[in-house]
């Protein structure tokens, strides 16, 4: 078979799969998520055959496109159903689909008693279909489905637990947020085809170099409209206020679309796009200052917050910083290595924070929790694991990658070199608030769920609660489940998360300077005329930066040890010293209060204008009111004429023929 | 076979019904129904894409003295909005047997006959035989709401009327001066005859507005709406989605087929205003669409808007533009009945209600229901990878490359329908349930209607090549002749597109060509 | 004989006819008056045939006939409808067209 055959049926097994769980949602019960497992491993299995194809290929030959049929070809627009199959797509894939076989085996765990599980299964499948789309299609057409398709499971899974309206909002929240990168998406295509005419990639890349010079506007302008889709998607500052709310979907979800994958699309939209970015280097440097700024914004927030998951996820944020960064700037094989180690632990980290809010009975806050090093060791120990290749502590996968990053800033120099001084000062925040978290929950006084759990029970909550709002929950559809699952009694789920431990641990090893360049070599055929992707710091002063680096993130994680575990208490003396600065970081920059009161505010005046005064005084009552008024005014004075008489109406015609008989008579005269 | 047994066939079925036994007259009309719909997709599989002209003509003289002729004839224009035709009223007709209404024999007799005026309306080519038609239109939707409607069915109706009645006046005014000013002693109103005249652009002008006049108050657009939100709250279900559906797209279709060939110098002349025109309604019946508590009305302002785009790409005068908004008019149809079905059935799930506050939680007890709500929902949004999304896609495209300002402006429609369109799917089906909600699963009557549509609406998010490829030749020649009367915006479009070929010869490219 | 004196009499029976319809109440008598002008009409249209020596004027006058035996019997048909609903039968009284 060909390597693009391989690619479509990457696309279809997980189709299949959605379409088959949702078909008999009815009939399947349990197995829905065994076969939806089976249906993401069948993709994964093909990518790998994918990856191999691929490799038989020629370096110089292996972009390869293949398309099924026109899918909007009319009038100048040249959209197939197509597919691009290139190191960039297979790698990405290969993330895409490995991650998800593995959470989707976990998630056989831990949904097991909720209702919704086949409803569940068939979005996941779904959003790993529309995953694939995005990494996978062969022009701009393809991509804005994918993105699309990704926000809607997104918001599917978000808004998973349907009568919580906290989801609901969050949900919706996302979704929006989402359709204004979508929004950027299409425009920037649209500045692109007005001078190019074409909207597939590659023919794109060939042409333009024939309408563009470097930095003309149309293409600086389509390149941040680019941005504006991929901070949108990958969570960047100021479109970044729906992730933490996303926190509302299941674990699993958080761990594998906002945390491994979908999240991580924006990235993948960088660099799919390096030749426009290299020819637009203006907006390529508001890109990398941008995800420079989030990567510093989100880990400040992260220190403070005390729901565990919205820890993790100001986490994401932070790190899908350090790659919009290095994307932009050039570094694309530090970024997508870091993407896929990223996706190892961060995933890794979700699933065990999940064990925990399993152990809690669904709570969710980093102040009740304490003291489970004994009693969730299994956890514990994926958890520090998971922590330490966060906090880029040798030899765990995220050193490298991270290091990778900052080490390519500093060797592009001049405003980047700044940058990377910015991303030491992330990797300090980092160690901070990744070991605040794992200090809080795992050390001190057993919390009285962990010293149950000691003893072999597992925490039932008396009545299930909306951690958010404290409001009952409904138990008809689901919540997070009334039998809670920790991962020390789960064996899928201890699969999956020993499975993810060992990859975040060895991970990194693919690409270690000086050593190997598994993934620079990998990725090098898709890079053939980048003038960035060339260069690449020595090994000496990669080095360097490995041994620096994480000094840095130790320093912070003995800070934290200092104020959670030798001395408690002083981080609560801390805050009150600096209240201002605490409230500002916990109230999250007042970045959702500056867009409700810049955004949502006004939108809704304007609706509430629209509907009560416009629609009904100018349009009801000016225009119909106005037209009805004269008609009806009209028709008063005519009516004055119909007496009902019947002789009345008589002598008018008698003396209406009478004048006529006259006029023709004097007339004919 | 000629086009006359397609406009009258339903005609025909409807005398037929209004004659039978009270008991037949549901089944009989319902399954009468698919025999249109058959004759249509008989002219769907033998149309000639390839071509720009006139297929299946009929051609008769009907009034010799007058030069009106009966000339029916299908291009790419109409073909596609022909079958949608035949499906919408298929679907409400299959919908209106699941109800028990009054007088069912006058109530498909009207429907019939409604089915044959859009129908006739779509394949007139003759400008007083369209006049004719678009005016028969009324009368039907006249008694259907008048007589079946809601409580405040009267007044809404002498609105409605009223409001179309002035559009249509204006039109046939406009009608009978374009025949005598452009054909003279000869009077003929073919369109063939009317394309070769030259009006002075004067008398262009005013034309141009009086057919805009009632192609605008049709759609309807802002600030001609005046009679839609009572009209869309009188009407029973199934005329309010075949109103909105189908009827709305004549008037778009006007546009396309009437006014841009007739009154090339006046389209371009009144351009920016109808860009305008079409942008404020975007705006506003957006805004509308957020505040609402009515489902109904969310989706009667929501089509609203997606009507501002279709005239949005019609007068992008860009052949894209206009294939988007061709492909947009049967996009729309199909998601606006679905979503008015849709809307309907939920109300009987909370008491009759069609407020959104005493909605709620029904997906819990009705998964297919709300997975059906859920598309139909998402392709309202024209969320990508519907069909609806390359509508838009093609629509803003083609107005992009005219006014880049304007474009950017509308997008603000695309991003307020994810919030309305998915505010309303929430509000019906998530959250809390209502006080008075009793959700129980979709029955029989009312997915004998939604799932075809949504089944159509899937089968062309896979493929909306299907409408484009149909009207490609005819939206091209319809476009040139536009730019062609002597202008400098011909000549840029000319060369963007040899651009456009150098590019797309320089690049190789994997697929298809 | 010339056709001034079939007019002159044809005119005065039409308008003692329309003179009735105008001035009497009683719906019986109109209707009387209704046929004393539809029969002067007739007078005239046969002088004139017979004048002209063309039969069409014959033939209208055959087709005001049938058109007045029509006419008779709704209106018959109506007063009769009316008195069986126990309504005044004055027309003064049946303004229902009043606006």
């Amino acid at each position: 078979m060909t390597t693009t055959t391989w690619g479509w049926l990457v696309l279809l097994f997980p189709l299949i799969g959605s379409a088959v769980i949702s078909l008999g949602f009815r009939f399947w019960g349990r197995t829905a998520g065994w076969i939806g497992t089976l249906a993401i491993a069948l993709s994964f299995a093909c990518a790998v055959a994918m990856l191999i194809s691929l490799q038989s290929h020629g370096a110089t030959h292996r972009e390869l496109t293949s398309s099924l049929w026109n899918y909007d070809v009319s009038t100048g627009v040249d959209a197939h159903m197509a597919i691009l199959v290139d190191p960039i797509s297979v790698f990405m894939a290969l993330v895409v689909s490995g991650v998800s076989t593995l959470i989707h085996l976990y998630s056989i765990s831990y949904m097991k008693s909720d209702r919704g599980f086949a409803r569940y299964f068939a979005y996941l499948n779904y959003f790993v279909l529309s995953m694939l789309i995005l990494v996978l299609g062969g022009n701009f057409v393809m991509l804005i489905i994918g993105w699309a398709f990704v926000g809607a499971a997104s918001y599917l899974l978000i808004s998973f637990w349907y009568r919580r309206t906290t989801a609901t909002g969050a949900g919706l929240k996302a979704f929006v947020i989402n359709v204004v990168g979508d929004v950027g998406l299409v425009l920037g295509t649209f500045f692109l085809f007005r001078h190019t005419g074409t909207v597939g990639f590659l023919s794109n890349f060939n042409a333009i170099h024939h309408v563009f010079h470097t930095d003309s506007t149309d293409l600086v302008v389509a390149c941040l409209l680019f941005l504006v889709g991929a901070f949108a998607k990958s969570a960047q500052v100021p479109l970044h206020t729906w992730l933490p709310d996303a926190m509302e979907g299941p674990t699993p979800v958080s761990s594998l679309i906002h945390a491994a994958t979908m999240v991580t699309a924006g990235v993948y939209l960088i660099v799919r796009l390096h030749p426009l970015f290299e020819m637009a280097p203006t907006a390529a440097d508001v890109g990398a200052c941008i995800g420079c700024a989030t990567l510093l914004i989100a880990g400040s927030i992260g220190v403070v917050v005390t729901d565990i998951k919205r820890v993790i996820a100001y986490s994401t944020m932070s790190q899908i910083g350090y790659m919009i960064m290095g994307a932009s700037a050039g570094a694309y094989s530090a970024a997508l290595f870091h993407l896929m180690t990223h996706a190892f632990f961060k995933a890794l980290l979700f699933m065990a924070a999940g064990s925990i809010i399993g152990a809690m009975a669904g709570n969710q806050s980093l102040d009740r929790m304490g003291g489970f090093r004994k009693a969730l060791p299994f956890t514990f120990i994926c958890f520090m694991v998971g922590g330490l290749a966060l906090s880029g502590i040798p030899p765990f996968s995220g050193w490298l990658s991270k290091d990778d990053i900052i080490g390519y800033m500093y060797h592009r120099g001049g405003g980047f070199f700044v940058l990377g001084i910015l991303g030491e000062v992330g990797a300090f925040i980092t160690g901070l608030y990744t070991f605040r978290m794992i200090f809080r929950a795992f050390w001190g006084e057993p919390s009285p769920e962990a010293s149950e759990l000691e003893h072999g029970h597992l925490a039932h909550a008396e009545v299930p609660t909306n951690p958010m709002t404290g409001e009952e929950e409904d138990t008809d559809i689901g919540f997070p489940g009334p039998e809670h699952v920790i991962a020390e009694r789960e064996w899928p789920m201890r699969i999956a998360m020993s499975l993810l431990a060992l990859l975040a641990v060895v991970g990194g090893l693919i690409e270690i300077p000086g050593v190997d360049s598994g993934i620079t070599n990998f990725l090098a055929p898709a890079f053939p005329h980048s003038r960035l992707f060339a260069q690449e710091p020595s090994t000496g002063s990669a080095w360097v930066g490995l041994i620096v680096t994480p000094i840095i993130g130790l320093i912070g994680i003995a800070i934290v040890y200092r104020l959670y575990v030798a001395r408690r208490g002083t981080s609560a003396r801390l805050a009150e010293r600096f209240a201002p600065l605490h409230n500002f970081l916990v109230n999250k920059w007042y970045f959702d209060e500056l867009i409700d009161y810049a955004v949502v505010r006004p939108a809704l005046l304007i609706g509430r204008v629209a509907d009560s005064v416009l629609e009904r005084i100018v349009i009801s009552g000016g225009v119909t009111g106005g037209v009805t008024g004269v008609v009806r005014a009209g028709s008063a004075t005519v009516r004055r004429a119909q007496t009902g008489f019947l002789r009345y109406y008589a002598a008018a015609i008698v003396l209406g023929l009478s004048a006529l008989s006259l006029y023709f008579l004097i007339s004919s005269t | 076979m000629s086009l006359s047994v397609l406009i009258w066939l339903p005609a025909a079925i409807a005398v037929v019904v209004a004659l039978l036994p009270v008991r037949l007259v549901r089944p009989v009309a319902a399954l009468g129904s698919l025999a249109p719909l058959g004759v249509a997709i008989y002219f769907m599989v033998r149309f000639d894409s390839g071509q720009s002209g006139l297929q299946f003509v009929t051609d008769k003289v009907w009034i010799g003295a007058l030069g009106i002729h009966y000339k029916l004839g299908i291009n790419g224009l109409n073909v596609t909005l022909i079958l949608l035709t035949a499906v919408l009223f298929s679907v409400s007709l299959f919908w209106s047997a699941g109800q028990l209404l009054e007088r069912p024999r006058l109530y498909y007799f009207w429907f019939g006959l409604a089915e044959s005026a859009v129908l006739g309306a779509f394949c007139a080519q003759d400008l007083m035989l369209f006049v004719a038609f678009f005016d028969l239109m009324l009368i039907p939707f006249y008694f259907l709401a008048g007589q079946w409607g809601g409580p405040d069915r009267v007044r809404a109706t002498i609105k409605l009327v009223i409001y179309t009645m002035v559009g249509s006046f204006l039109m046939l005014a406009a009608a009978i001066a374009t025949g005598v000013i452009g054909t003279g002693p000869h009077l003929n109103f073919t369109f063939t005859a009317l394309s070769h005249i030259h009006l002075s652009h004067s008398s262009q002008d005013w034309l141009f507005l009086c057919f805009a006049a009632a192609f605008l108050v049709k759609m309807p657009l802002v600030p001609f709406h005046g009679w839609l939100r009572d009209a869309y709250k009188a009407m029973p279900i199934p005329v309010v989605a075949v109103f909105s559906g189908i009827l709305s797209k004549v008037a778009a279709y006007g546009f396309l087929r009437i006014v841009l060939p007739l009154f090339p110098y006046a389209s371009r002349h009144y351009q920016l205003a109808m860009l305008l025109i079409a942008l404020v309604s975007i705006i506003w019946a957006t805004s509308l669409a957020f505040t609402v508590r009515d489902a109904r009305l969310v989706v009667a302002y929501s089509s609203v808007a997606q009507l501002a785009f279709i005239t949005l790409g019609i007068f992008s005068l860009r052949p894209d533009g206009a294939q988007g908004a061709l492909l947009q008019m049967v996009n729309h149809g199909l998601v606006t009945a679905g979503a008015f079905f849709l809307v309907a059935a939920v109300a009987a799930r909370c008491g009759g209600s069609e407020n959104l506050d005493d909605m709620g939680g029904m997906a819990f007890r009705a998964p297919v229901l709300a997975s059906l709500f859920l598309i139909i929902a998402l392709a309202t949004l024209a969320m990508p990878g519907s069909s609806n999304f390359i509508g838009e896609f093609m629509i803003l495209l083609g107005v992009f490359q005219t006014k880049m300002a304007i474009a950017i402006i509308a997008f603000l429609g695309v991003v307020g329908a994810s919030f309305y369109g998915l505010r309303l799917f929430i509000r019906a089906m998530h959250n809390r349930p209502g006080p008075r909600v009793a959700s129980r699963e979709i029955v029989g009557t009312e997915s004998i209607a939604v799932i075809p549509l949504v089944l159509v609406i899937l089968a062309l998010a896979f493929f909306p090549q299907f409408g484009l490829h149909r009207s490609q030749q005819s939206v091209k020649a319809t476009i040139a002749a536009v730019r062609s009367s002597g202008s400098g915006a011909g000549q840029a479009a000319a060369v963007g597109s040899t651009k456009a070929v150098a590019v797309a010869a320089l690049t190789p490219r994997g697929g298809n060509p | 004989m010339t056709i001034g004196w079939y007019l002159a009499v044809s005119a005065i029976i039409f308008s003692v006819g329309a003179g009735g319809v105008l001035t009497r109440r009683n719906p019986l008598v109109v209707l009387l008056c209704l046929e004393l002008m539809l029969n002067a009409a007739n007078l005239a249209l046969v002088a004139f045939a017979r004048m002209w020596g063309n039969e069409a004027g014959q033939i209208f006058a055959l087709i005001i006939m049938v058109i007045a035996a029509c006419e008779v019997t709704v209106g018959l048909g109506l007063i009769v409808a009316i008195y069986r609903r126990n309504l005044p039968i004055d027309v003064d009284e049946l303004h229902e067209l009043h606006g």
